[in-house]
């Protein structure tokens, strides 16, 4: 059961590498230009067209493989400056018991109260939209990935392991990073993957309500609310994208899932 | 053996790991109702492996791949609820397995059935252990020594009075008294006609004492060639060694030791005393009521020390404190004559070489991530500085002076036993070179044999390099090869006879 679990990872993150791949390399798949007219409005699956057309007559299956680039860059380095703070603060919130790091954890869990979207739309109005976006993943998820590293960190202060580092003489840095870290890499690969959908939910949100790219380029998000009009004619159109948007979710979302089970088990 | 036979019945079972590698093959065990069944066998032969096969719960990478497992006569089909309603479980790190947020009292509720939870049963059955329920019944894991961690979580697996009784090393860190009243408990399941108890322990004179039947796991072909060759290379001194010093250090009054005893003859001394502790005082938890007091140790270059003491007394804060990794109250300590600050990150490099620290937990001594040579090649390179090539083939030969085959080097320490896992504890404490060994409880997972490769070992370093050891035990055999043996009560520890029939009766009646 344990080897059927092992492989379960190895499975999904193969098939999650993929659906990243797709979503960031979509474009060179197909020889369709996403903003060139090239039927009528709304038409519906065709030879060469497969997912039809959109309201201005534009190929839906190559603006899905394409839409999804820069919202998948977007929240990939939204994500990444998360975690990477987040997993730094807490190995030094974690590791000292000194004043300013209890200061520095406590301020992280007051940002724990603040309304998420609020944020990202006042900084949205602030700053671009992927900055925006970063800004909005930073605040509402470094101090979730702060707390559980801290937690970890403090708990693994008192391992015969880190004791051990410590009777040799390592500074604090090299057991934090060659003791510590290493031990709950499946944590912090799980946690990345749980920022990562946040990411990916916010850049969506903020698309959706126009911040994104401006048009014509295509998006995922951005599909969703156009072709949304065009439903009852050219269904696919408004689906795709919003399919794509879910695939990628939830690939990672059960990567992350599988990854933090695992973890706990060693 | 009819299908309706009361009782526990394994039947050829055969576990392996990822690798299709069997590590337990073709098992065959009964237990009927009244019995004791006592698993015995070489360190890393599979034993704990078989205790959670039969129970439904082995870990990770290793799956039952043939075999079957009856309780009375029925196979067991959900393990989970079968456990829950018939077992009692006590595994082979209780500190470790007992939640870290529930007190002792807590604990041993916990694993009472609702209508058994008042009436004070907790409190009984912390009690027939031999703890105290008001004092002990409100510590947490952390503020408990490994031999009372062993009892809550033995008053544990007993409270609810289990059909099944599953015993992982259920003795290895008791004291005397201790050991008299958990095996008083077992003994009382013997013969009642109901109780099945299943037992795993190194320590021979439990299972004679304790078994109806002993099933003996039998050694690996891979193991077996490694043990042929530790055979020829191991050293086999003859014997511990008796300086002249220890019959002056028994007759001593405790804790006047004003002048440092006599020069051993024939040893090489580097400078001083290997160890020099004045006045420590030790307190659990930090600031808080004091453990130890006004300690006074000596211990001279390829001397040995063995300290014993009830559980709980305070022989490993002693080794910790040593080692910088407990506060001390007061007091100061010289190694090969030069002062130390107590905390270990003011030591410098010298003397974090000169101390090494073999702790008493093995499932958290190793780093879950890093490979075992790599974990034992580490302070070969920063404390010895050797290259990475050098480090490594040093490790290899460090596993191997341990008894461990060259093969378990690429392994994580989550496919190790406990008994493995110490070992590598003791090989990366050794490759910093030290002069002062501080090891707690050292021999406690492991078969006499391994055991004894271990103590020869320590012994051969003792004579060759000058190696100190300050050494916690509870195990006559360890304390029988140390110099001088001291007594921890009242706070402080005191020498023992040095007399064989006087020190075995000091350990039996602390």
């Amino acid at each position: 059961m344990t080897v059927v679990r092992r492989s379960g990872v190895l499975i999904l993150a193969a098939a999650t590498g993929a659906v990243l791949l797709a979503a960031l390399g979509g474009e060179a798949l197909t020889g369709g230009d996403p903003v060139r007219t090239a039927t009528t409005s709304w038409a519906g699956p065709a030879p060469g067209l497969p997912l039809g057309a959109d309201g201005l007559g534009r190929d839906v299956l190559a603006r899905v493989l394409a839409g999804g680039r820069d919202l998948t860059l977007i929240s990939l380095a939204a994500a990444g400056t998360a975690t990477l703070l987040g997993v730094a603060g807490g190995l030094w919130t974690g590791w000292s018991r000194g004043r300013s790091a209890r200061a520095v954890a406590a301020s992280a869990d007051l940002l724990l109260a603040l309304p998420l979207l609020l944020v990202a739309l006042l900084a949205v109005v602030a700053v671009p939209g992927p900055a925006a976006v970063i800004v909005g993943t930073v605040l509402g998820g470094t101090p979730l990935t702060l707390r559980v590293v801290a937690d970890a960190t403090a708990g693994a202060g008192r391992t015969g392991y880190v004791e051990a580092a410590l009777s040799r003489g390592e500074r604090a840095p090299a057991v934090l990073l060659r003791e510590v870290l290493p031990a709950h890499a499946a944590l912090v690969g799980a946690d990345f993957g749980q920022r990562l959908v946040l990411a990916v939910q916010l850049t969506a949100a903020l698309n959706v309500l126009g911040f994104g790219p401006p048009p014509p380029a295509p998006d995922w998000a951005a599909m969703l609310r156009e072709n949304l009009q065009g439903l009852g004619l050219n269904p696919a159109a408004a689906i795709a994208p919003a399919l794509a948007l879910t695939v990628l979710s939830g690939a990672v979302a059960a990567l992350s899932h599988a990854l933090s089970s695992r973890g706990g088990g060693s | 053996m009819s299908p309706g036979e009361r009782g526990l019945t394994v039947r050829g079972l055969t576990v392996a790991d990822s690798t299709g590698t069997a590590i337990v093959d073709g098992l065959d065990l009964r237990i009927a109702p009244g019995e004791v069944v006592a698993l015995v066998g070489p360190s890393g032969a599979g034993k704990t492996t078989v205790l959670r096969a039969v129970l439904g719960a082995l870990q990770e990478g290793l799956s039952r791949t043939a075999g079957r497992v009856e309780w009375h006569g029925s196979p067991v089909r959900a393990p989970r609820r079968w456990r829950r309603r018939n077992v009692g479980f006590l595994g082979q790190d209780p500190a470790s397995a007992l939640h870290p947020l529930l007190d002792a009292r807590a604990a041993v509720e916990e694993a009472l059935p609702g209508a058994a939870r008042r009436a004070g049963a907790a409190e009984r059955a912390l009690a027939g252990v031999g703890l105290d329920p008001a004092d002990i019944g409100r510590r947490r894991p952390h503020q408990l020594s490994g031999g009372q961690a062993q009892r809550v979580a033995l008053a544990r697996a007993l409270a609810a009075n289990p059909e099944l009784l599953v015993l992982d090393e259920p003795t290895s860190a008791l004291d005397g008294a201790a050991l008299d009243l958990a095996l008083e408990l077992v003994r009382r399941r013997r013969g009642d006609g109901r109780s099945l108890t299943l037992l795993v322990s190194h320590d021979m004179g439990v299972v004679s004492e304790l078994a109806d039947h002993v099933v003996r796991l039998g050694v690996r072909p891979r193991d077996r060639q490694d043990r042929g060759r530790n055979g020829a290379t191991g050293r086999r001194p003859g014997g511990a060694p008796v300086p002249v010093a220890r019959a002056r250090d028994a007759g001593r009054p405790p804790n006047i030791d004003s002048a440092p005893p006599p020069e051993e003859p024939g040893v090489v001394r580097p400078s001083g005393a290997a160890l020099a502790v004045r006045g420590l005082a030790v307190a659990q938890p930090p600031g808080g009521a004091p453990l130890l007091a006004g300690v006074d140790l000596h211990l001279a270059p390829g001397g040995s020390v063995a300290v014993l003491g009830p559980s709980g007394c305070g022989k490993s804060t002693l080794l910790r404190a040593l080692a910088g990794l407990h506060p001390v109250e007061s007091g100061n300590v010289t190694v090969l004559g030069e002062a130390l600050p107590w905390a270990v990150a003011e030591r410098d490099p010298a003397a974090l070489r000169a101390l090494a620290l073999v702790g008493q937990d093995p499932l958290d001594a190793l780093n879950p991530a890093r490979r075992v040579a790599t974990a034992v090649a580490r302070p070969l390179r920063t404390l010895r500085g050797l290259t990475r090539s050098a480090a490594r083939a040093e490790a290899l030969r460090l596993l191997a002076a341990v008894g461990l085959e060259p093969g378990l080097g690429r392994r994580y320490p989550g496919a190790l036993s406990g008994g493995q896992r110490r070992r590598v504890a003791l090989a990366r404490a050794l490759a910093g070179g030290p002069a002062l060994l501080l090891a707690d409880e050292i021999t406690a997972a492991l078969d006499p044999r391994t055991a004894d490769l271990i103590l020869d070992l320590i012994d051969g370093l003792r004579r060759d390099t000058g190696l100190a050891v300050l050494m916690v035990t509870h195990d006559t055999a360890v304390a029988a090869r140390a110099d001088r043996v001291l007594h921890i009560a009242g706070r402080r520890p005191h020498p023992t006879s040095f007399r064989d029939d006087e020190r075995r009766r000091s350990v039996d009646a602390p």
